[in-house]
């Protein structure tokens, strides 16, 4: 495949978590256990999981805003767990990221201009006010906004538009890799689709590199070439879009593929609603050996006893031990 | 006889800038044991209809028209009499259980407050029916969870509280707002599940209010389809979703990414944003968006009427084919 951009190896992610009480103990909680996964140049990584599957604890460390207790984080090629403040400071420029609630990543006492022109300040500091103003312009023409806005505070606009403010100013510094936390799930339906199309046409024009973290499932499906899927701190699953939405190897994904609404009555009403088992269990107090195994249908005494390695089958990689005959429906199902 | 019938609700705000008519000309009626599902985005007035049927708006708030429960109106009630009712009668679920529970009273305490307040229970007899009621919505130990506070609960155990809670006195109508939007796609299909389950066992009828036209597939028996503060299309589910009539459902209908058709380069969308209702456009609401408009459209609404003189109502001038917003970026 094509360039690496980013590499993670290995990476824990560990709080102390101290238990009520003046003595209460002081417990693990594993918020990233042990993830590994490549982002290569001009790609979409979707990263998938519910709450409680770490995807902002992993987004905070990829972006090193957050801690990361042990393994590494490579961008080009450079170390970047070894780096303090300071020396990310020139990095912070290739790494951009748009978040979930655009209206409360957005200055309030800021307009418009001044939102999407702040990085360059910082960034650029020899930058002369109209050429910045030249760039702040152009930018926010191609996000769909007009330019007699500039002067607008954020307040003024919709949910959709602001996600659009979000957009411009995290590519007005051109960035390498954009971080997209959840950035369709707080706007209407039928904005939403306005946004993916706008994303997906900046990274073709400007050959950009996403990771773009979700619960939606069928968003996902839209805007990402591979998905990684994670479930309790652990990934469960990596493939190509279409060999995971297609026929999905672990039974973490095809549990929470069955689970996505279809919206046509007729195969949502073919479904049976009992395909989701249990709960999800507490981080703090994982299940022994497989994290999926208490609502796994497939679960047999080795799950207990064995955490399955994220290994190669078929194109992608599965952490479970009996993916293989999952697939080939030789895995016996405990009834529900 | 529908066991709610709603008839010209209309919904309006006195606020500094003037009055906003946010619920213009509802007309709806929920059978026992039926789900209806309330469709809309933000602004549409799918919340503040229900709101306003549970008496719930907000004090700059004015509702008028007629919402009948079994015959009776209940629109306007005094609270005292509405405090009555909504306990015992009809009960509602929001997006967020949390705004709803009290998070310094055991969810027992609370469970109890509305058994002896409604139902003149001892609390020996309470604490029996809120540990019958957390069985029915699936929660095990219920002995052991009255006893919990809310934020011991997880976000979907929490909602099931909610529903437990609501459940307690057998209302006959269940309005749930956004029940699922908070949670993750596998606990909602567990209260999908659950209020499926509930409306078979106890006949319970359900108002089911979403963004979510993949929920209302699962679980609607009828829907009607909100957009700017008025009704724009209403039918039995299959209907809507396979013959439906106005431009907008359409739009919305080809605008939801979806795992049961094949991927498509470009998602298609519905051009510009959901209006602003301080500033409403003249005529249909729609028509700023809408890939059929005509000139009529811009200067009167529609009025909701019979598609072929059933059940399927929708509020459009428009009566040439359809399909032709497709690709519409």
């Amino acid at each position: 495949m094509s360039e690496l951009l980013y590499s993670v190896s290995h990476l824990d992610v560990h709080f102390p978590m101290r238990d009520k009480g003046l003595f209460g103990k002081t417990r693990l909680l594993r918020a990233i256990d042990d993830v590994s996964f490549q982002v290569h140049r001009g790609e979409t990584l979707g990263v998938v999981g519910e709450s409680g599957c770490g995807k902002s604890t992993l987004l905070r460390a990829l972006m090193r805003l957050g801690p990361a207790t042990a393994g590494s984080l490579q961008f080009e090629g450079r170390e970047l767990t070894d780096l303090d403040d300071k020396a990310m400071q020139p990095l912070r420029r290739d790494l951009q990221m748009i978040f979930q609630d655009p209206l409360a990543s957005l200055d309030p006492r800021m307009t418009v201009g001044q939102i999407i022109g702040e990085p360059l300040r910082a960034l650029e500091p020899t930058l002369d006010a109209a050429s910045r103003r030249e760039r702040v312009l152009e930018l926010m023409r191609r996000v769909g906004l007009l330019p007699e806005q500039v002067n607008r505070y954020a307040h003024e606009f919709s949910g959709g538009q602001a996600q659009r403010i979000g957009i411009a100013r995290a590519l007005i510094v051109e960035p390498r890799l954009l971080v997209c936390d959840e950035p369709v799930s707080a706007l209407d339906v039928s904005i939403k689709s306005q946004v993916i199309n706008l994303l997906m046409d900046l990274r073709t024009e400007r050959g950009l590199t996403y990771v773009f973290i979700a619960h939606d499932l069928a968003s996902v499906r839209h805007i990402a070439d591979r998905v990684v899927v994670l479930y309790l701190g652990r990934v469960m699953e990596i493939a190509d879009r279409d060999a995971l939405y297609a026929a999905p190897l672990h039974p973490y994904t095809q549990m929470l593929l069955a689970a996505v609404p279809i919206p046509d009555p007729r195969v949502a009403r073919q479904r049976r609603m009992s395909v989701v088992r249990g709960e999800l269990p507490s981080p703090l107090d994982p299940p022994s050996g497989c994290a999926f195994r208490t609502r796994c249908p497939f679960a047999t005494r080795r799950c207990a006893e064995q955490r399955p390695a994220l290994r190669d089958v078929g194109a992608g990689q599965v952490a479970c031990h009996h993916a293989e005959a999952i697939a080939e429906g030789r895995a016996e199902r405990a009834s529900a | 006889m529908a066991l709610l019938d709603v008839n010209d609700l209309c919904v309006r705000f006195a606020t500094d800038d003037g009055d906003v008519h946010a619920v213009n000309h509802v007309n709806v009626s929920v059978d026992r044991g039926q789900v209806l599902g309330v469709v809309g985005e933000s602004g549409s007035g799918k919340s503040q209809t229900w709101l306003s049927v549970m008496g719930l708006l907000a004090r700059n708030g004015q509702a008028s028209g007629s919402v009948k429960l079994d015959g009776e109106e209940i629109l306007n009630l005094s609270n005292r009499q509405l405090s009555r009712l909504r306990g015992a009668r009809m009960g509602m679920i929001f997006q967020d259980p949390m705004t709803a529970l009290n998070p310094f009273l055991t969810v027992g305490r609370q469970m109890s407050e509305v058994l002896q307040w409604h139902a003149g229970m001892s609390r020996r007899a309470a604490a029996k029916r809120a540990i019958e009621a957390l069985e029915a919505v699936h929660i095990t130990g219920a002995e052991r969870r009255l006893s919990m506070y809310p934020h011991e609960f997880s976000g979907g155990m929490r909602q099931r509280v909610m529903i437990a809670m609501a459940l307690l006195t057998d209302p006959q109508l269940l309005i749930c707002d956004e029940p699922t939007t908070a949670l993750d796609v596998t606990v909602q299909m567990q209260i999908l599940a659950l209020l499926d389950e509930l409306r078979q066992r106890f006949g319970t009828a359900i108002v089911l209010i979403t963004h979510d036209l993949g929920v209302v597939a699962q679980i609607a028996d009828r829907v009607t389809v909100m957009y700017g503060g008025r009704q724009i299309e209403q039918a039995e589910v299959h209907t809507l979703f396979d013959a439906y009539r106005h431009p907008y459902t359409e739009g919305l209908l080809g605008s939801v990414p979806r795992l049961d058709a094949p991927r498509t380069e470009r998602l298609p969308t519905i051009p510009g944003h959901p209006p602003n209702l301080a500033s409403m456009p003249a005529g249909c609401p729609f028509a700023p968006r809408c890939g059929y408009v005509m000139a009529r459209c811009r200067q009167a609404m529609p009025p909701l009427e019979a598609v072929d003189g059933g059940a399927h109502l929708r509020a459009c001038y428009y009566d040439g084919p359809l399909g032709k917003q497709e690709g519409v970026t």
